[in-house]
């Protein structure tokens, strides 16, 4: 019994010598904040995505920024005779980017949840000009990966695989 | 030293070390103490470890530098986020996402990792993610015993979970596999039984169906066994990926007879190279309703009409044997499109849809293949496939193989598929007039799994009010039907030259040559039209 409560004794010296742990979050960096000029892509005349730059209030913070160039992008053009490219119920619902250079865009709406009625040449627009913004604004970014609702998705509307992350192709931007 | 100290001496070192005797034979304790709350034991093939764990809103993280140490890999931290290497594999994952990336694949968590003291602890299918990529090992969680376990992914038993359905008179029997398994499937009077080649952990010993063809489902050791309702029922089967399937259709057919046991492998019948059987896919259907123009015309519609007039003309034309992807309006999800062309082992796959815009005046065809980026991307993952089999001491597995060749087989079709897109393309804007949008490459979703030549035509928009009404009209229809009938024969008379079993077709200012006969209504006189 003696040597029971010396062990015990012992075993908790050694656990009170033992630094507790704090489990603490990370806090994150300070987010400085500068105006500077992003450039987004629509879908121009020639049914090509044409470049639109605007002065947007960025966090230094890449994280945070992506999100914010994401949502500007969802917004639509500054030009009201440009329709926007997403349905109108399109929500950027996060954004991040990974060290592997896959950036990860997480689109949400009731349209894109149910079921986006539309053509090959308007998903190819709207994919694209997800994955044109990102990577030309964010150089790191080398491919998005556009999830819907926090899950992986087939397709936005029928047609363009999102099973991979995309890398950006020229050929559907105006030269 | 006088000799009384020495012997004072003597007399407690005799003590001590009688002490320590006792000490020594003292009872040990019953069990092992506990692991204290923050820490658990990595059991790994080089041994037990104790690693850190952290507890959060009722979700268990662990340690992820620790484990990755443990198992001779490493964590490193780079830019937002962190990267985890291990066997020359290397998985990406941050605090702000619950998914990872390995080889292009996601990780799934069911949390996202946080940081803790600017260490990165991971939920532990984390690691069940990236092991299984990396080395081919699997893990487990034991919260009860706080041992995270991990042993190679082979011997891990692959759970199955089955479905039976019957669509369109097709009993489709899906069995849904946790990893890639190897299998063979032997058909015997009656039955039909699937041989796993490795542990399986089966959802349930035996249960019946109320299924036209399938009367019950049984497990037996490794082997499931599907008991048919009639002995003459017939079956083909396929796989699926992500998740793992193993497609079995069955119908009714012609009574096998009994005997020896017959593995059940492919539908095509022996036949000479060409193309004999073209699906037909045509684009959305059911709730999918695709694009719709501004008369409320739907592109499911209006591709179904289209294709079933299309089905008919090319089984007149060419005599091969016509397979559409629906015959109704119904959903069919898009890989199973593929796979039906390569469950019939189909020579061309033609997924024909109507296009939207939002630029109004939108106007024209444009026909698309796989995109070079995709191709790209499975001819990566062939090499390493194919590195990793050199490299292993363990011969690659044979599922490893046939992914392989799976991938390879998209890979090589690609020129062919750009050939039968041109065809189409031409022939669409020479005989319908319609204007020419051109041949591209899209990572379109139904074209990728395609193993033989594959395109997706875009006839015209839709949304464009004067397109619409093109559409609509019979005499619309009926041209293009005749350009895509006509890009399908010119498809087949090229391919058939090139390989060596046609000849070219006759010159025009050639009277005094025989022609010889154009071979595409010698071929094959399977002319059924299946709907599926």
């Amino acid at each position: 019994m003696r040597r029971a409560v010396v062990l015990s004794l012992a075993i908790l010296a050694i656990a009170g010598g033992c630094k507790k742990r704090a489990l603490t979050q990370n806090l994150n960096v300070e987010n400085k904040v500068e105006v500077r000029p992003v450039t987004l892509f629509f879908e121009g005349p020639e049914m090509l995505l044409v470049r639109e730059t605007r002065n947007v209030a960025l966090p230094e913070n890449h994280g945070g920024a992506l999100s914010i160039v994401a949502r500007e992008l969802i917004k639509g053009s500054a030009n009201a005779g440009v329709p926007p490219i997403f349905p109108r119920d399109t929500v950027v619902r996060a954004a991040f980017l990974l060290p592997d250079g896959t950036a990860f865009v997480d689109l949400g709406g009731t349209t894109l949840s149910h079921g986006w009625g539309t053509g090959s040449h308007e998903e190819l627009m709207a994919v694209y000009s997800v994955v044109q913004t990102v990577t030309t604004n964010f150089p790191e970014a080398k491919r998005v990966r556009i999830l819907v609702n926090d899950e992986p998705a087939e397709t936005l509307a029928g047609h363009v695989s999102l099973s991979r992350a995309l890398a950006p192709m020229p050929v559907f931007v105006a030269r | 030293m006088t000799r009384s100290m020495t012997r004072s001496l003597g007399l407690l070192a005799i003590a001590l070390f009688s002490a320590l005797l006792l000490l020594a034979q003292a009872p040990t304790p019953a069990a092992p103490p506990p692991n204290p709350a923050n820490q658990a034991t990595l059991r790994a093939a080089n041994g037990d470890h104790v690693i850190t764990v952290a507890h959060q809103n009722g979700q268990t993280y662990f340690a992820a530098d620790e484990v990755m140490a443990a198992l001779g890999g490493s964590i490193t931290h780079e830019g937002n986020g962190f990267k985890a290497s291990l066997s020359n594999t290397v998985a990406a994952f941050g605090t702000d996402s619950r998914f990872g990336v390995v080889k292009d694949e996601l990780i799934e968590m069911p949390v996202a990792p946080v940081t803790i003291d600017n260490r990165p602890f991971v939920p532990w299918q984390f690691f069940q993610g990236f092991l299984i990529r990396a080395s081919a090992l699997d893990v487990t969680w034991d919260p009860a015993g706080r041992v995270l376990q991990v042993h190679p992914a082979q011997t891990t038993a692959v759970a199955v979970q089955v479905s039976v359905a019957n669509v369109q008179g097709i009993s489709k029997v899906v069995l849904t596999l946790t990893a890639p398994a190897d299998y063979t499937i032997v058909k015997e009077t009656g039955a039909y039984t699937v041989r796993f080649r490795s542990g399986i952990r089966a959802p349930y010993v035996e249960q019946a169906h109320d299924d036209p063809y399938v009367a019950k489902t049984s497990f037996i050791g490794n082997d499931l066994r599907i008991q048919l309702t009639a002995p003459d029922v017939v079956g083909d089967a396929y796989r699926l990926e992500n998740p793992f399937r193993i497609v079995l259709d069955l119908r009714k057919g012609a009574a096998s007879g009994p005997g020896t046991p017959q593995p059940l492998t492919s539908t095509k019948p022996v036949e000479s190279p060409g193309i004999h059987t073209i699906v037909i896919d045509p684009g959305h259907g059911g709730k999918e309703v695709g694009a719709i123009g501004p008369a409320g015309l739907m592109e499911k519609d209006a591709t179904l009409t289209l294709c079933r007039r299309l089905a008919a003309a090319l089984e007149a034309k060419l005599k091969t044997r016509v397979i559409l992807t629906r015959n109704d309006d119904v959903v069919v999800p898009l890989d199973q499109r593929t796979a039906i062309a390569n469950q019939y082992h189909a020579d061309l796959f033609l997924s024909v849809h109507m296009n939207a815009a939002l630029v109004k005046g939108a106007h024209g065809a444009e026909t698309y293949f796989l995109s070079l980026d995709a191709s790209d991307k499975l001819a990566e993952k062939a090499a390493e496939v194919e590195n990793a089999a050199k490299n292993s001491a363990a011969p690659a597995s044979s599922s490893d193989l046939k992914l392989m060749l799976w991938d390879l087989a998209q890979q090589e079709y690609l020129n062919e598929s750009n050939r039968l897109a041109q065809a189409v393309q031409e022939e669409m804007n020479r005989i319908t007039g319609i204007q020419s949008r051109g041949v591209k490459q899209a990572p379109f979703k139904v074209l990728v799994g395609a193993t033989m030549p594959a395109a997706l035509v875009e006839v015209a928009f839709i949304t464009n009010p004067d397109e619409e009404l093109k559409i609509k009209s019979d005499a619309f229809q009926a041209t293009v039907v005749e350009a895509l009938t006509k890009a399908v024969e010119r498809y087949k008379i090229d391919y058939e030259t090139r390989i060596g079993i046609a000849q070219p077709p006759p010159a025009p200012a050639a009277p005094t040559t025989t022609a010889p006969t154009a071979p595409t209504t010698t071929t094959k006189a399977a002319t059924t039209r299946t709907g599926t």
